[in-house]
């Protein structure tokens, strides 16, 4: 029987990055079994890799450590190291480590695998990492069956989905506003992130993910509880006019010749009736004028807006002004 | 910062120890097939777990690492025994690329049966709040057939600049989805060149018999847009209500005050663009586009005054 003693055997990578991974194991198996809040500085004197002579340097590394910890998922949090609440020390709270078993089989977990590679995400395809959290993915093999973009914002989606998730309370700015806001859910319909939940009003609302900005998650986690059988995609239009503080009914004739592009856009609440030659009439809500309007004029004199008066009135300013 | 090359190292290491862990004796090619290693890298990293352990760091302390005839074997690291938990950016990229999957009616059993599984570990408290909608279009299932196939797809295209419909010969490379619609990316025989065509504006397609040779590389599947020579320009003055035109369309951004270069192959798409704006926008240069801009408005105002 041959036996391999690895520590014998030849290095093949940087050894400044050795170090670095060496050291991040030795400071998850302390921590990990240390079963109390530690300070920084025992762990500085107790765990194998922080031998720094200058503290300046041992915090400037301890700081990258611990945003290492979090990019790999882990969670550490400060706790007081005793009832009196003198001293705070670092811990990794019960469940901010370990993933819980989903109980994946290697069939399912090679279906993630090709789903993932299948879409672009934040730019790329999902690197294999979460696949390998999950138990590795045995004798996978390509094949695309669907290429598609969910867009480019994934720092933020992550963030978002970590408050919808743990029930926090966000605030961001949208259009020049700053808005306090409950997270219910993140749908992703016609090319755009939505982010939808409710004000602190509980007004019902929906944002476009790609123009929020200073998102903030706020503790604490289970701030808020969900309306009962709340469904996320309900909350989203399905034609964008239909999103908008306004409720008109507008009739619209589409030409033949556009009237097979006018019902693919056309939405699910809209009523359509075809004429004898091939034209279209068209009863369709509309709650957002504007948009509505820009999407008319899409097919130039092909298409007619009958009635009301005044969104007829409406497109044709727009017309004089363009 | 730790460059991610690290993060990305430490997770591997994280996920393969609780696989030894609970299959002791694993075979190393199996080993290295699952967690996507070369043995060299597998041999560095059980290495390196093996210089690593609790404080003592005597022999008892350490992590035990060993193969014994192809077979990995870890002792002492019961702590590592759990996977580490997803991030939430890596949890919500595999919950959205399966049910992107599931949406556009791509996903097998397994699949919809590791969503609902995950879900229920990732997002227990939140079921019903993530949904991604890839509905497709018509022709979508036809042409990613006659991809896998290789053969001719004729088709009827409405040229979204232009609005002409044509009847075009094809050669289908790739069916992909960007900005929320659904394109092909194909030579065109008609024109003997690739193009990338909205699947949304293929009024009609049918299949044929006739078989094509694929390119070896063909293009990457996106929505590419060069300007070219016989382009049209025009130069545009956005208002404040506008500005999200910069951002949408490829444009070259001339001043910090709205002011911008659109090029197109038609002036068609800049005028219908300027419609939709309306006050909002004003054209500063570019008398192709302000010919067909005013034949537009004067086609509108004749077709309301006739109403």
């Amino acid at each position: 029987m041959q036996t391999v003693h690895l520590s014998d055997a030849h290095r093949v990578h940087n050894p400044r990055v050795s170090k670095v991974i060496e050291r991040i194991l030795n400071l998850l198996a302390f921590l990990l079994t240390v079963g109390r809040p530690v300070s920084a500085d025992e762990i500085r004197y107790t765990v194998a890799g922080y031998e720094q002579d200058e503290d300046e340097a041992f915090r400037r590394m301890f700081e990258r450590d611990k945003e290492l910890l979090r990019q790999l998922g882990i969670s550490l949090e400060m706790q007081a190291t005793d009832a009196f609440e003198v001293e705070y020390g670092y811990v990794v709270p019960e469940g901010g480590y370990e993933l819980p078993d989903p109980g994946l089989t290697d069939e399912e977990r090679a279906a993630l695998w090709l789903a993932a590679q299948a879409v672009r995400l934040g730019g790329q395809p999902s690197g294999p990492e979460a696949i390998f959290k999950l138990g590795g993915v045995a004798g996978a093999v390509g094949g695309e069956p669907l290429a598609a973009n969910l867009g480019e914002e994934l720092g933020i989606l992550g963030d978002l989905f970590t408050a919808l998730v743990e029930h926090r309370i966000i605030t961001f700015h949208y259009r020049d506003k700053k808005r306090t806001f409950k997270p219910y859910g993140l749908v992703h319909r016609r090319g755009h992130w939505y982010l939808v939940g409710a004000t602190t009003d509980d007004d019902a609302r929906a944002f476009r993910v790609d123009r929020i900005s200073d998102l903030a998650v706020r503790d604490p986690a289970g701030a808020f509880t969900r309306p009962k059988g709340f469904k996320a995609e309900k909350s989203i239009p399905d034609a964008p006019w239909e999103a908008g503080s306004e409720d008109i009914m507008a009739e619209v004739t589409f030409d033949a010749n556009v009237a097979w592009w006018a019902r693919r856009e056309i939405g699910s609440n809209a009523t359509v009736t075809e004429q004898p030659d091939g034209s279209l009439t068209a009863r369709i809500p509309v709650a957002h004028p504007d948009a509505f309007i820009g999407w008319i004029l899409g097919f130039v004199d092909e298409a007619l807006i009958v009635s009301p008066p005044e969104l007829r009135e409406r497109l044709l300013a727009k017309v004089a002004a363009a | 910062m730790s460059s991610p090359k690290t993060a990305r190292r430490l997770t591997r290491i994280l996920s393969m120890l609780p696989y030894v862990i609970s299959h002791q004796g694993v075979n190393v090619d199996d080993l290295c097939d699952r967690f996507g290693y070369k043995r060299s890298e597998l041999i560095a990293d059980l290495n390196l777990v093996f210089l690593t352990g609790l404080p003592g760091y005597g022999p008892g302390d350490l992590i035990d690492a060993t193969v014994e005839d192809d077979e990995v074997f870890v002792d002492t690291a019961d702590y590592f025994s759990r996977p580490l938990r997803l991030t939430p950016a890596e949890a919500l990229a595999l919950l959205a690329s399966g049910m992107a999957l599931s949406s556009a009616g791509q996903a097998p059993p397994a699949l919809e049966r590791a969503i609902a599984k995950l879900t229920r570990v990732v997002a227990p408290e939140a079921e019903g709040g993530l949904v991604v909608d890839l509905r497709e279009p018509p022709f979508v299932d036809l042409l990613r057939d006659a991809v896998t196939s290789a053969t001719v797809v004729d088709i009827e295209y409405t040229a979204l600049n232009s609005g002409r419909t044509t009847r075009r010969s094809v050669e289908p490379w790739s069916v992909f989805s960007a900005n929320g619609n659904w394109y092909l990316s194909a030579f065109c025989r008609n024109v003997d060149a690739e193009r990338v065509f909205r699947v949304d504006r293929i009024r009609a397609a049918e299949t044929t018999d006739e078989p094509f040779t694929p390119p070896e590389s063909p293009p990457p599947p996106e929505v590419r847009y060069t300007p070219g020579e016989e382009d049209v320009r025009a130069t545009i003055r956005l208002g404040p209500a506008a500005h999200w035109v910069a951002e949408y369309y490829p444009v070259e951004v001339l001043d910090d005050d709205g002011l911008i270069r659109f090029s197109s192959s038609d002036p068609a798409v800049a005028a219908r663009l300027l419609l939709r704006l309306g006050a909002d926008a004003e054209l500063v240069e570019g008398p192709e586009v302000a010919e067909r801009l005013a034949e537009f408005r004067s086609r509108i105002q004749a077709r309301y005054r006739t109403d």
